[in-house]
């Protein structure tokens, strides 16, 4: 008996030792030290895939400046030896630069305005709808809402003057992109296109539209390889320009791209057979182009400055 | 054998009143700014969600905080934070475990600031170091604040930083704990 009571002592202290030896397991154990939320960040590294918007955002309180820039054409046939001179068309005569702020006011709105060159701007709307995430709910895919106004404002045969309805145009997409692994990452991306005006003829129609698709394989944390293939549905054969002529549009956009991160900037390099400055554009009027030969290289180099401080003090 | 039995229950009463003193909270703050220059808050980051449990007893104390609970100013670090440099998917929590030196249960009866020490381990990145460090408690109105401010070297922790961002990073981080108890 004296032999149990024993056992039954030592039991107890070691059942208390054993208590507080697991204080941090207790710890864990509890349900406020369970992470109700943990979101998949860094699906894609930038704001764009290559040419595609992706479903990465700036941070609250971020101001994110980015440069498209899309050079000549890599190798054009009419130069002959001179291409030696035009270096992959880095030193050729057609290049579009587009250049871009934007800033968010909370974590899932993103507002920007873009300048596309030849008179172009831009305004975007970006819309967080639902975050990939694990914990108390479980959302295997992040999607985002665009939408992107355009107004040409040079001066046209449609749209003589100024301020002008004939001079805009509206793409809006649904990204919807999922992060498979660490490494790998998947999106999607149907487009509506609108334009609002369109040059008389049979079968033309002011809205065009795409399904794309884009991915980013991640070779190291500060590189990765990216891809993108967008097909448009409509509108591209056999459209009568304004002149009464018959033109034809590839429907296809496709880029092979490669991120790097340094630290403080995101570089892409890319090559694509599309080389509009605006999305809207690759997306809607594609010049065809068979041949490796008139693709063209380009970089889109982008930058977040906090401007405003979320964060401020220890408490 | 009456003697026997009536120590044993005593025993079991001891063990259940360390277990009534025992405070837990969800009320922690950690915040960190790794800038060589505290006054530039662009990579200051701050967790609101770290979780505490501390032995009145034993004086012991246990701190845990998910490393993607960190929010930063800048959009971009927060991302090399998570993915570069913690590797928080990895690695999802940091911890502490430690004593209080020189606390008394007492000072819990007052309102009053109260200095002490801690001494225990912090895990961070998958790697633990001994810890020591100064303690400030502020007692009042029901509730115990512990505050400590103290300094991490990433190298201790096998946190590697490029050359190119280390010279603008302080060499030890000051890291800034802000935990509170409601007494009741």
């Amino acid at each position: 008996m004296k032999k149990l009571l024993l056992l039954f002592t030592a039991g107890i202290i070691s059942f208390c030792a054993m208590a507080q030896d697991d204080l941090l397991g207790e710890l864990k154990m509890e349900d406020s030290a369970q992470v109700k939320q943990n979101l998949t960040i860094a699906t894609f590294k930038s704001a764009r895939i290559v040419n595609m918007n992706s479903t990465e955002m700036t941070g609250a309180g971020n101001l994110q400046f980015m440069v498209i820039h899309h050079f000549g054409e890599i190798w054009n046939e009419k130069e002959g030896v001179n291409n030696a001179a035009r270096l992959l068309g880095l030193n050729g005569n057609f290049a579009s630069t587009y250049i871009s702020f934007d800033y968010s006011p909370v974590h899932y709105m993103n507002l920007g305005v873009a300048f596309a060159g030849n008179s172009n701007i831009e305004g975007t709307l970006k819309l967080k709808l639902l975050r990939q995430q694990t914990g108390l709910h479980n959302y295997p895919l992040s999607i985002v809402w665009l939408s992107n106004m355009h107004f040409n404002a040079a001066k046209s045969v449609a749209a003589p003057n100024g301020l002008n309805w004939n001079k805009f145009s509206y793409l809006h997409q649904l990204l919807i992109a999922r992060k498979f692994s660490e490494k790998f990452s998947l999106e999607l991306i149907p487009s509506l296109i609108h334009n609002n005006i369109i040059s008389y003829g049979f079968g033309n129609k002011h809205d065009i539209f795409s399904l794309g698709i884009g991915g980013r394989y991640k070779l190291t944390n500060k590189t990765a390889l990216t891809f993108e293939y967008a097909r448009q549905l409509n509108m591209y054969e056999n459209i009568i320009d304004k002149s009464g002529e018959i033109v034809n549009y590839s429907p296809n956009l496709f880029s092979l791209g490669y991120d790097w991160d340094t630290g403080g900037h995101i570089f892409q390099f890319f090559i694509s057979n599309s080389s509009n400055a605006s999305n809207l554009f690759q997306l809607s009027t594609n010049p065809v182009k068979n041949k490796l030969g008139q693709f063209s290289l380009g970089f889109n180099l982008n930058r977040s400055y906090s401007v405003k401080h979320t964060v401020k003090t220890a408490h | 054998m009456k003697k026997i039995l009536l120590s044993v229950f005593i025993l079991l009463a001891a063990s259940l009143i360390t277990n009534a003193q025992t405070y837990k909270t969800r009320d922690g703050n950690i915040y960190f700014n790794p800038n060589k220059n505290q006054g530039n808050k662009e990579y200051s980051a701050l967790s609101k969600e770290a979780t505490a449990i501390f032995k009145v007893e034993t004086m012991e104390v246990a701190l845990l905080v998910p490393m993607k609970t960190f929010h930063f100013n800048n959009a971009l670090l927060e991302e090399h934070f998570n993915e570069n440099y913690l590797h928080t998917n990895k690695f999802p929590n940091a911890t502490y475990k430690g004593k209080l030196i020189g606390f008394d249960k007492a000072m819990l009866a007052k309102d009053g600031e109260y200095k002490f020490t801690s001494e225990g381990k912090v895990e961070l990145h998958g790697v633990t170091q001994p810890f020591k460090g100064a303690v400030t408690m502020t007692v009042k109105g029901g509730t115990a604040t512990f505050n400590c401010v103290f300094n991490i070297k990433a190298a201790d922790y096998n946190i590697e930083i490029p050359a190119l961002v280390q010279s603008k990073l302080a060499e030890a981080t000051p890291i800034n704990a802000t935990i509170t108890f409601k007494l009741n």
